[in-house]
């Protein structure tokens, strides 16, 4: 089914259960609503912390919800802030690297500075400063990342353009006349966006912990939703009874989190990129 | 008896099913006090056979089958790492092509020798450092007690691979092997770096084997040489036999195609002094930051008031050593540099004062072939595909027309038509540099800049290349810049030479008269420092004393 | 000594910087939508109060003054009164200092007692089982959320062994020792899992670098050459790494003291939010960020000691 897809999997493992994991992960956001066993939300006080059982396999929690129910929605949500959260930060970051690596000058010097003062700020401390202003949600959340993740996208690719903006390729290109445009876009971006690639898939784990952990502190999805942080938080106060309400969603976080790393791995040996 | 006898040795590749044959059936001899020359292009299997002698093969998956190696009549050839150990560095040394990364970048250059003096002479750390001290004199060093305490990159190159020489000969080893030893360097500290070896050779009875690609560099300090190819020894013998009656058909192509020998007459127009110069230059300076502190910036003159006319059709070789200004000297003429003073001109047109309009012509009538080949392409697109872009921002020939020029862009320069649908990475050095010229060609210039595009090149294939420049001056009467290190390829190249040092030129003339009587001492050295293939010519014979050009280097730090 | 030197200039270049952080520190809540007086003192304010936070930041002036009395009262140490801990939040801030720095040493310590070793046979035993595994374990290391990492340990060696304490933070050093212990893990597991990756990809290019292969033509032993010359050549991108991930590393610190309870800057920055309390987030986003500085700094003079080529 993988193969399917075109990727040379044949020998490559790490692209093979990588792709795998986040296909299954995948799968089981979009088929929520029917491959979940029971409601995610509805609760039913006469199952309250049952152990994992055949009925139900991770157990349930405090308010009788079934909780491979709550991992499976969970799902949906989780992987669309490893998606959305990497999303917009990656456009902005872009964005601003291609143009401070490829014009210099002032515009180079004001966004670095930018990036230097943004750096200083430990990344999850400023992400719930702008959380605690905006208020908690995921709306907040997707706001912090995109106003706070783009430094490290804008870093890396400036980085790269101003390494490929010396290599014989780009010189020869500016000797043959071809407009800024045209070296820019054809000639120096994808050949930086190979490495940032790879980041991104570094970076979706990054950015999943994190909105998990928003999450966990109570400042990102908010209850009833089922999301995996969430529900580690709703777990804690049961840890020395009710371990499975803690264990099972984080574990999801570990293996959704496996399977960017492999595949960022992965397309680092194809694309013969080093960290 | 030899000291060093290698016996039909044989070293396969394997990994899983794939067998590969790399060393096949090698024998050698290396006599007490001799050196000897092996001499072979990249891939000949020349640098493995001596990573197999020491028993440091760079992989797993290669391994010795057949053969051995003795050292003074002991087999050494599957010895136990433990006693190998003892042999590496206290029996035989080694040192290698690029000094920079084989040297420890974190480590005091002393310690490097010392590191070996406690381990097989089992010195004290201090008698240990005193005794480096004293090698770093024998190689060449001039204030050692203060150099000993400096790292690699406070060296300029020739100064580390000094040093190298030191870490390698610290513990007196019978036996120096030189893995391309003055490849990286510029060809008057190849010279010095050569009598250096040649020095040790007399003083110590040492034995060396060099290998290298150039046989200019084995001509002179060699008895005897080898030749290898496909990791086979295909010819060898006593250095005056071999060179003046080669056998074998292979050792034929690499002395005929060895640079030093003028076996063919320069190309282009000779110089005229009265038309109108397609490129004028005018007491041009370029400059570039060179640090300090914010309030007191200092700059660098990469070039430094040259002047300089160059007419239609000429071939013009700009030779210098690294540093000289040479490239930036071509780039600025591009446009592609700013000017600091002066002016530039080309057709007429001063790029200082109409820059856009200078550029636009430039853009349209010149191109440039560059050094590395392979950075020189973008390695996204296949070669067909960046030479119909380059075709169509030209505009020169009509959209149709453009799959048809390509055609013709691979058959000019001499590859086949399905390179078009080639990635660089898939293409070998040579091919990759014809691609870079057809893709110069595309422009359809009047004049080509050539910067150092041979020089990463074997010499097989530099003569190919250097062939095809002739062909393409000659059939289109282009103006050719030709800018080299080497001045034995300029000389069989192009009809007139520039030599430039420390971003000034020191001579300007035609080629022949230049290498007859070259009237400035800087040429006159560089000239005499070429490595001739002539086994009589005395080593460097006209250098300066190599001690006054030791100090020199070592203010470079 | 002369590569030291930046250390006497380099905080000059800090200025800007920190002019930034004040800045940003600054807009951050008077972007917070209503009367910036009530925001600062809380609902239930009296009219006095007002009036003086009113004057004393200028609140009624332009934006630019009210920049100006900020940097003012923080020029004099002045940092806002906490609405939640009736107290002044400088005072607040540097009580709860301690256990945060104690938190990111430990974690900095031990990540790297666990990383080193495990890199080392990593890399020496590179394709086989052993490799494997340190491969598979920090790359699955890397996706484990410090939070929740946290509670399964404290199930692990605190519920279920019982050797440790669940929580909080104690008096004496011994107390404070132990209660660091597990959160320190927590943080250094993170961690390791990002420094071991990092070694074994140095320490493999280092095996197989040229200075390594001339180590072994003087006649060194594989391990002389690995601790000699490989090892101190892949430290130097380490500590690179670990500078640029102290800011990620300090902020993580903010999920585990939650979990830990322990009483830290991060726990303060939480309960700030939550309370409203923005004179303490405020405060506690400064003191973070001018710390993330600082550790840079540190980090640049250990890469400066480590690596004769870099000149600052």
């Amino acid at each position: 089914m993988i193969a399917a897809l075109g990727l040379p999997v044949r020998r490559r493992p790490m692209l093979a259960i990588g792709s795998a994991l986040l296909l299954a992960f995948l799968l089981a956001a979009l088929l929520a609503p029917w491959i979940a066993p029971f409601d995610p939300i509805a609760q039913d006080g006469s199952i309250r912390l049952h152990p994992p059982s055949l009925a139900h396999p991770f157990g349930t929690d405090n308010f009788g919800r079934d909780v491979l129910s709550r991992v499976i929605w969970g799902a949906r949500i989780d992987l669309q802030i490893a998606v959305l959260g990497v999303l917009f930060p990656f456009l902005i970051g872009t964005a601003v690297g291609t143009l401070a690596g490829f014009f210099g000058g002032w515009i180079d010097a004001l966004f670095m500075r930018l990036i230097d003062v943004i750096l200083a700020f430990p990344f999850l401390v400023l992400m719930l400063s702008i959380i605690a202003i905006l208020g908690p949600g995921l709306t907040s959340f997707y706001i912090a990342m995109a106003l706070v993740g783009w430094v490290s996208y804008a870093r890396l690719i400036r980085a790269q353009i101003l390494v490929l903006k010396t290599q014989d390729f780009a010189v020869a290109a500016q000797s043959l006349g071809f407009s800024r445009t045209r070296i820019m876009f054809r000639h120096l971006l994808p050949n930086a966006l190979a490495g940032s690639l790879v980041f991104v898939m570094s970076d979706a784990v990054l950015v999943l912990l994190n909105g998990a952990a928003i999450s966990y502190l109570g400042l990102g999805v908010q209850p009833p939703l089922a999301e995996w942080g969430v529900m580690v938080a709703e777990g804690q106060a049961f840890i020395t009874t009710a371990w499975w309400i803690t264990l099972f969603p984080g574990l999801a976080i570990v293996t959704l989190a496996f399977g960017f790393s492999l595949l960022g791995d992965a397309l680092g040996d194809l694309l013969g990129v080093k960290e | 008896m030899s000291l060093l006898a290698i016996r039909d040795l044989e070293i396969r590749f394997r990994d899983g099913a794939e067998e590969r044959l790399l060393i096949d059936r090698v024998s050698l001899e290396l006599k007490k006090g001799e050196i000897l020359g092996l001499v072979g292009e990249s891939g000949s299997g020349k640098s493995l056979l001596c990573r197999a002698v020491m028993g440091l093969l760079p992989s797993r998956k290669l391994s010795v089958t057949k053969g051995h190696v003795s050292l003074a009549g002991r087999d050494i050839t599957r010895l136990p790492e433990r006693e190998m150990l003892d042999i590496r560095g206290r029996r035989i040394g080694m040192i290698f092509q690029n000094p920079t990364s084989h040297l420890d970048p974190v480590m005091r250059i002393g310690d490097q020798i010392a590191e070996g003096l406690c381990r097989h002479r089992g010195l004290p750390r201090a008698a240990a450092r005193e005794e480096a001290v004293t090698i770093l004199r024998q190689v060449g060093f001039t204030d050692p007690p203060r150099q000993a305490r400096m790292y690699a990159h406070e060296f300029s190159g020739g100064m580390r691979q000094r040093a190298m020489i030191a870490v390698a000969l610290a513990c007196d080893p019978d036996i120096l092997i030189a893995d391309e030893p003055t490849t990286a360097l510029d060809v008057t500290i190849q010279a010095q770096i050569l009598r250096q070896l040649a020095e040790l050779r007399e003083s110590r009875g040492l034995s060396i084997i060099l290998i290298t690609h150039d046989l200019g560099v084995v001509a002179q300090t060699c008895d005897r040489i080898a030749v290898m190819r496909d990791g086979r020894i295909v010819e060898e013998g006593e250095k005056r036999r071999l060179l003046a009656a080669p056998q074998h058909p292979y050792t034929q192509a690499l002395i005929a195609s060895h640079p030093s020998l003028p076996h063919e007459e320069a190309v282009g127009d000779p110089y005229q002094p009265h038309s109108r110069p397609l490129i004028e230059i005018d007491d041009l300076e370029v400059s570039f930051p060179a640090g300090g502190s914010p309030w007191a910036r200092r700059r660098f003159k990469a070039v430094d008031g040259v002047s300089l006319r160059i007419g239609r059709g000429e071939t013009v070789g700009i030779v210098g050593e690294s540093g000289s200004g040479k490239s930036t000297l071509a780039r600025t003429l591009l446009g592609l540099q700013p000017v600091t003073s002066g002016h530039v001109a080309f057709d007429g047109s001063v790029l200082t004062l109409e820059r856009a309009r200078t550029l636009a012509r430039l853009r349209r009538e010149a191109a440039m072939v560059f050094q590395d080949p392979f950075n020189a392409l973008n390695p996204r697109l296949t070669v067909g595909e960046t030479l119909a872009e380059v075709l169509r921002v030209q505009g020169k020939v009509p959209r149709a027309a453009i799959p048809a020029r390509v055609n013709e862009l691979l058959d000019m320069v001499g590859l086949d038509r399905g390179f078009a649908g080639r990635r660089p990475r898939s293409l070998s050095g040579g091919q990759c540099q014809r691609a870079g010229i057809a893709r110069a060609l595309a422009v359809d210039p009047t004049l080509i800049v050539a910067d150092e595009c041979v020089a990463a090149l074997d010499v097989t294939i530099q003569a190919q290349i250097v062939e095809l420049f002739r062909t393409l001056v000659a059939a289109q009467g282009l103006t050719l810049l030709f800018i080299a290190h080497d001045l034995a390829i300029v000389r069989s190249l192009c009809e007139r030479v520039v030599v430039m040092q420390h971003g000034r030129v020191v001579e300007d003339g035609p080629s022949a008269e230049v290498f007859a009587r070259p009237s400035h001492p800087y040429p006159a050295a560089l000239i005499a420092a070429i490595p001739s293939i002539d086994p009589d010519q005395p080593l460097a014979a006209a250098m300066p004393d190599p001690r006054s050009q030791t100090q020199q280097e070592g203010l470079l730090t | 000594m002369h590569r030291y030197r930046f250390v006497l200039f380099r905080p000059l270049q800090f200025l800007p910087v920190l002019f930034g952080i004040s800045v940003i520190t600054f807009v951050l809540v008077r972007l917070i939508p209503g009367d910036p007086a009530r925001i600062l003192l809380g609902t239930r304010a009296t009219p006095t109060a007002l009036a003086r936070i009113r004057a004393q930041y200028g609140l009624d002036e332009p934006m630019w003054a009210q920049y100006l009395y900020f940097l003012k009262n923080l020029a004099s140490g002045e940092m806002g009164r906490s609405t939640l801990y009736k107290i002044d939040v400088l005072p607040l801030i540097a009580t709860r200092i301690e256990p945060t720095l104690a938190l990111v040493t430990m974690g900095v310590l031990l990540s790297l007692a666990i990383a080193v070793p495990f890199a080392a046979i990593s890399a020496r035993r590179q394709g086989r089982a052993a490799d494997q595994a340190v491969r598979v374990v920090s790359t699955l290391g890397i996706g484990f959320p410090p939070f929740w990492l946290g509670l399964v340990l404290i199930l692990l060696f605190s519920v279920t062994l019982g050797w440790l304490p669940v929580s909080g933070y104690g008096e004496t050093l011994g107390e404070k020792i132990s209660h660091l212990i597990l959160p320190g893990l927590t943080v250094a597991l993170s961690l390791s899992a990002v420094l071991t990756r990092s070694l074994r990809a140095g320490m493999i290019a280092g095996i197989h670098s040229d200075v390594a292969t001339a180590a072994r033509a003087r006649g060194l032993s594989e391990n002389a050459v690995f601790w000699r010359h490989v090892v101190p050549n892949a430290l130097v991108p380490t500590v690179n790494l670990l500078a640029v991930n102290i800011g990620w590393l300090i902020g993580g610190t903010v999920g585990v003291e939650s979990v830990f309870a322990l009483p830290g800057m991060g726990q303060l920055l939480v309960r700030g939010i939550f309370s409203r309390d923005y004179m303490v987030v405020q405060g506690v986003a400064m003191t973070f960020a001018v710390a993330t500085v600082l550790v840079n700094f540190l980090a640049d003079i250990v890469t400066v000691a480590l690596d004769p080529r870099v000149k600052l």
